[in-house]
């Protein structure tokens, strides 16, 4: 490995390595301290987020595997900033509920690995990689937590689920080898495309990129591959659980965003299936939404119905809709890692925050994460001035744009329905004092990196949403270099 | 000086964060008193300075920068004579709201005020936008501090109309958003130039049944806030549970604009489809008036009655607007402003008497002139104003849209004449029940304060000169209506002469 390699290669080598590290460094220390390994972990994952964005590579790739380009930069310095900020939430969270000590932060960082592999990979075997890497660390992360049987059950399933998926990934790959002999992802996409020089695509080829789809559906929990989405998200620990719902699928989108970058008649083939999957996304999350009492649950449904709004936004990638999807998934991951800090945070020895009516009244108690929660829920709601708002008129406009009327039609519609239960936590929150019989819980004070970040992300949610203009720009600039 | 509307409409928004973490109730009312006052302050200095062009200019003071050049929308605001007129009602409401709510709000004073001044930047924020993607923003920002006031300072099933009143809101808004990406695509496509901005979008062609679709969603944002008769079933619960200064607000501002959205937005932009739904408009307009004032008859609680005399009164600033002719529409914008001010004092002084009795049920008052007499003067004025006496400013306004209304319909003037006789039963009735008759009970009832007062005498002062001199205010609408009206003309025949 040359200088050059590693000069390239910073962003990887911080994030691998500095995840060994933390393993060796818990090893070694006499009395490990969860919340001092997590904050190294956040600082190690800033730095790696911050190399991906200040180094410029000076060569396109490397072994036909792995993409030096600013798309997969720009997904490599996401990912990283998410694992950071769920490093920081878990800081606080382990000095209260039994989370491990370096295996936590060291796995995360394994995770944002596996993310950014996923991000920036330009072949099928390189994807598959990514996918697993981040996949085998979510499966402990989810189940730290060994003295909760609930978190091993959120673990086991996810486990169960991931497996089914990876098969359904690996056979789809090897039916598109068998089919166009690459497993470059360009190739094989212009195979399907049909394009110059290709062979034309056969059933066996199209039968893997289907298989492609339902294993990518499953970690983007797109319906009908959500269903272990609810117990999943109930069980896990909440830092675990905000990185698995924000970055995972940001990078699974990736991947699929690379997939409309070569647009064609297959992906307009491909949309009619699509499709009907986001408008039962949409549908089946945020009706489903409505009757949770656990907060985790509620914000489970309401993330599935999220992605149903991504996928919108991909079925119009031609148009504008790419700079929309990363435009909304950006926005997503601040108010839903905002939403996951604020529970972690309300969570303490006694177990996490569960029931959305144990709020009662914490509006005024614990006024940081009660603010910070609430900012999440009015942007996920998809109101202004927030970055939600900005996203969804994104995904809106450009589902119009490219024709989708009833498509959007369908997701306004669906979001009239989540103002409900998105209202309903903040009238606990503020609206309902306690009862005679119903007393209000009492949660720890907040930790210092929790209160930060938690304010941190607040502050990005509305800045987002009054000031998107520079974001746009990035992104738009990222786009036009994909595939 | 083009300045001065971004800080009319920021400088509350701005006050109120600091305001958050303000703990001395004290502190927190004296600054926002402060802080409300200067915007009345502003906004009349904006009349002072700009007299000349109010009687010439289209608009008085404007501003436009690029916000998201991507999607081609611009920071734009435009004040002219009515948004003028508009925007300093609001000041004023906001100033005497402070006032109201200084013995009303004794928790969570500094949240109170906070939302109170965000929802002044909201209002403000959509009288003054230009640009269609920014008057959405605002009217969706003044949602949230809206609820919040119902929700939390309010009584009764407060927690129900909060979410009522949120929910069939951003319905409505939302529903309009989609008709906004709408006609901002189709004018893309058409010219060539994507832009929110109003007056470009103002030129927009479009197949009748597209830009019918594209009314309809915009006519149903607009009329839910309104509200305009089979969606109004909000605003009695949010009226009746909100603290005063929020009953205040909604009749006063909010339900205004919906009218202005009309008016500014949803008629200029689709005159083809305004002209072909106008007939359901007048329907419901019409059935509005006159169920309203049937149900406002049946009610037991005050703040209720007062709620449906507003969907019956701004029933008629719709058909004002609807007919769309220089006197109507003036007279339209006029009544907006007397409603504000009439309604708002008919709820102030409703706050006033639930503060003593502890509480708003008609039967519990009778004879209240003997044991309050400044008190109960002022509620038969503002009783009288209401329901269109000669002289006060209610007759002004009404005047204006039926006499606009008897040029085009008859009929319709006919029966918004019959409609006033309608107001009269019910509001007479209630002054009845409440001042005379035999006196009831009344423990350490006493009579309005200095505060009150103080709170009151302006709005009288206010009522009695719009309704001797209305042409002060007719005056700087004048260009503005005349402009409008030339610029975009909407005949019931069907088609646009333009």
């Amino acid at each position: 490995m040359t200088l050059m390699d590693f000069h390239n290669l910073l962003p990887y080598i911080l994030l691998s390595m500095g995840a060994c590290l933390l393993l060796l460094v818990g090893a070694f220390m006499r009395r490990p301290s969860a919340r001092a390994l997590n904050i190294l972990g956040a600082i190690i994952a800033l730095a790696a987020g911050v190399s991906a964005i200040y180094i410029k590579p000076s060569q396109a790739d490397i072994g036909n595997l792995l993409a030096y380009d600013a798309f997969g930069r720009f997904f490599t310095a996401a990912a990283s900033f998410m694992a950071c900020i769920s490093l920081l939430f878990a800081s606080g969270y382990s000095t209260r509920r039994p989370i491990g000590h370096e295996e936590f932060p060291s796995l995360a960082l394994f995770a944002a690995f596996g993310m950014s592999l996923l991000a920036s990979s330009t072949s099928l075997l390189g994807v598959f990689l990514g996918l697993e890497s981040m996949s085998l660390s979510f499966y402990v992360m989810l189940a730290a937590n060994k003295s909760d049987p609930l978190s091993g059950e959120s673990g086991l399933k996810y486990l169960v689920i991931g497996a089914i998926s990876t098969a359904f990934f690996a056979y789809g790959l090897a039916l598109i080898y068998a089919d166009s002999g690459t497993l470059s992802l360009a190739d094989s996409i212009s195979a399907l495309s049909g394009g110059a020089g290709a062979a034309k695509i056969t059933g066996v080829g199209l039968a893997g990129w289907a298989m492609l789809i339902v294993g990518l559906g499953f970690k983007t929990s797109l319906f009908p591959f959500h269903l272990w989405v609810p117990d999943v998200y109930q069980g896990g620990p909440a830092p675990a659980v905000g990185f698995l719902s924000t970055a995972s699928k940001a990078s699974v989108f990736a991947v699929f965003l690379k997939f409309t970058g070569a647009a064609g008649a297959p992906w307009a083939e491909l949309s009619h299936v699509l499709w009907v999957m986001a408008a039962l996304t949409m549908i089946f999350g945020n009706i489903a939404a409505l009757t949770q009492n656990n907060i985790k649950r509620l914000l489970a449904y309401s993330s599935i119905a999220q992605m149903g709004y991504v996928l919108v936004a991909l079925i119009a990638a031609p148009g504008s809709g790419q700079s929309a999807a990363i435009f909304y998934l950006v926005a997503y991951a601040a108010m839903e890692l905002c939403a996951f800090g604020a529970i972690s945070a309300f969570s303490g020895k006694d177990g996490e925050l569960g029931d959305i009516r144990d709020l009662r009244g914490a509006g005024f108690k614990y006024p940081v994460r009660s603010a910070a929660l609430s900012i999440a829920l009015v942007s996920l709601a998809g109101l202004p001035p927030t970055a939600g708002f900005i996203g969804k008129f994104g995904i809106f406009y450009s589902a119009m744009n490219s024709g989708y009327v009833w498509l959007s039609i369908t997701g306004i519609l669906t979001a009239i329905v989540s103002v409900y239960y998105y209202l309903r936590v903040v009238v606990y929150l503020y609206m309902r004092g306690e009862g005679k019989t119903e007393k209000a819980a009492a949660f720890p004070a907040v930790d210092i990196p929790s209160g930060l970040a938690l304010a941190a992300l607040s502050v990005i949610v509305i800045y987002l949403g009054i000031f998107p203009e520079r974001l746009l720009n990035l992104i738009a600039s990222l786009t036009r270099l994909t595939v | 000086m083009n300045g001065a509307l971004t800080f009319l409409i920021f400088l509350p928004a701005l006050s109120a964060i600091p305001l958050l973490f303000e703990k001395n109730p004290k502190a927190v009312r004296w600054f926002t008193l402060f802080v409300t006052s200067c915007e009345l302050a502003i906004s009349l200095l904006i009349y002072r300075l700009c007299r000349q062009g109010i009687f010439t200019g289209r608009a008085l003071l404007k501003t436009d920068y690029p916000w998201i050049a991507r999607f081609g929308i611009h920071y734009a605001l435009m004040m002219d004579g009515i948004s003028l007129l508009l925007v300093t009602l609001t000041a004023l409401l906001f100033a005497l709201c402070t006032l109201v709510s200084w013995r009303q709000v004794s928790e969570r004073v500094s949240l109170f005020h906070a939302m109170l001044l965000f929802l002044e930047t909201g209002i403000m924020g959509v009288f003054l936008s230009a640009d269609l993607f920014l008057f959405y923003l605002f009217w969706e920002v003044m949602l949230i501090p809206m609820f919040f006031l119902i929700g939390v300072f309010g009584h009764g099933r407060r927690v129900y109309s909060a979410v009522k009143f949120f929910v069939f809101t951003i319905t409505g808004s939302l529903l309009m958003l989609l008709s906004i990406i709408g006609i901002y695509i189709i004018h893309g496509r058409q010219t060539g130039v994507y832009s929110f901005m109003l007056r470009d979008l103002a030129h927009t062609p479009a197949s009748p049944a597209i830009s019918a679709v594209l009314f309809l969603g915009f006519l149903l944002g607009f009329a839910v806030k309104v509200p305009l008769f089979p969606l109004h079933t909000w605003l009695p619960d949010a009226h009746t549970d909100a603290p005063t200064a929020g009953s205040v607000i909604l009749a006063g501002l909010l339900l205004k604009t919906g009218a202005y959205g009309l008016l500014r937005v949803a008629f200029p932009l689709f005159p083809r489809a305004a002209a072909a739904f106008m007939p359901l408009i007048f329907t419901i307009s019409v059935i509005g008036i006159f169920y309203a004032a049937w149900i406002a008859f049946a009610q037991k609680d005050m703040k209720r009655l007062i709620a449906y005399s507003s969907v019956s009164h701004l029933a008629y600033v719709v058909l004002g607007i609807a007919v769309w002719n220089e006197v109507s529409i003036a007279g339209s914008v006029l009544q907006m402003v007397n409603h504000g001010i009439t309604t708002g004092a008919l709820f102030i002084m409703v706050g006033m008497m639930d503060e003593r009795m502890h509480t708003r049920d008609i039967s519990a008052y009778g004879g209240l002139w003997s044991k309050a007499p400044a008190m109960s003067a002022f509620f038969l004025f503002f009783i009288l104003s209401s329901l269109g006496l000669p002289g006060l400013n209610n007759f002004a306004g009404e005047f204006l849209i039926l006499t606009g209304l008897f040029r085009a319909h008859p009929w319709l003037c006919a029966a918004g004449f019959v409609g006033m006789v309608a107001t009269l039963i019910y509001l007479l009735s209630l002054a009845q029940k409440v001042l005379f008759g035999p006196s009831k009970e009344y423990h350490g009832f006493s009579d309005l304060s200095g505060r009150e007062l103080a709170i009151l005498i302006p709005l009288a002062v206010l009522v009695v000169f719009i309704g001797v001199y209305p042409a002060a205010l007719l005056r700087i609408l004048d260009t503005p209506v005349r402009d409008m009206v030339s610029a975009v003309s909407i005949s019931s025949a069907g088609g646009v002469i333009p």
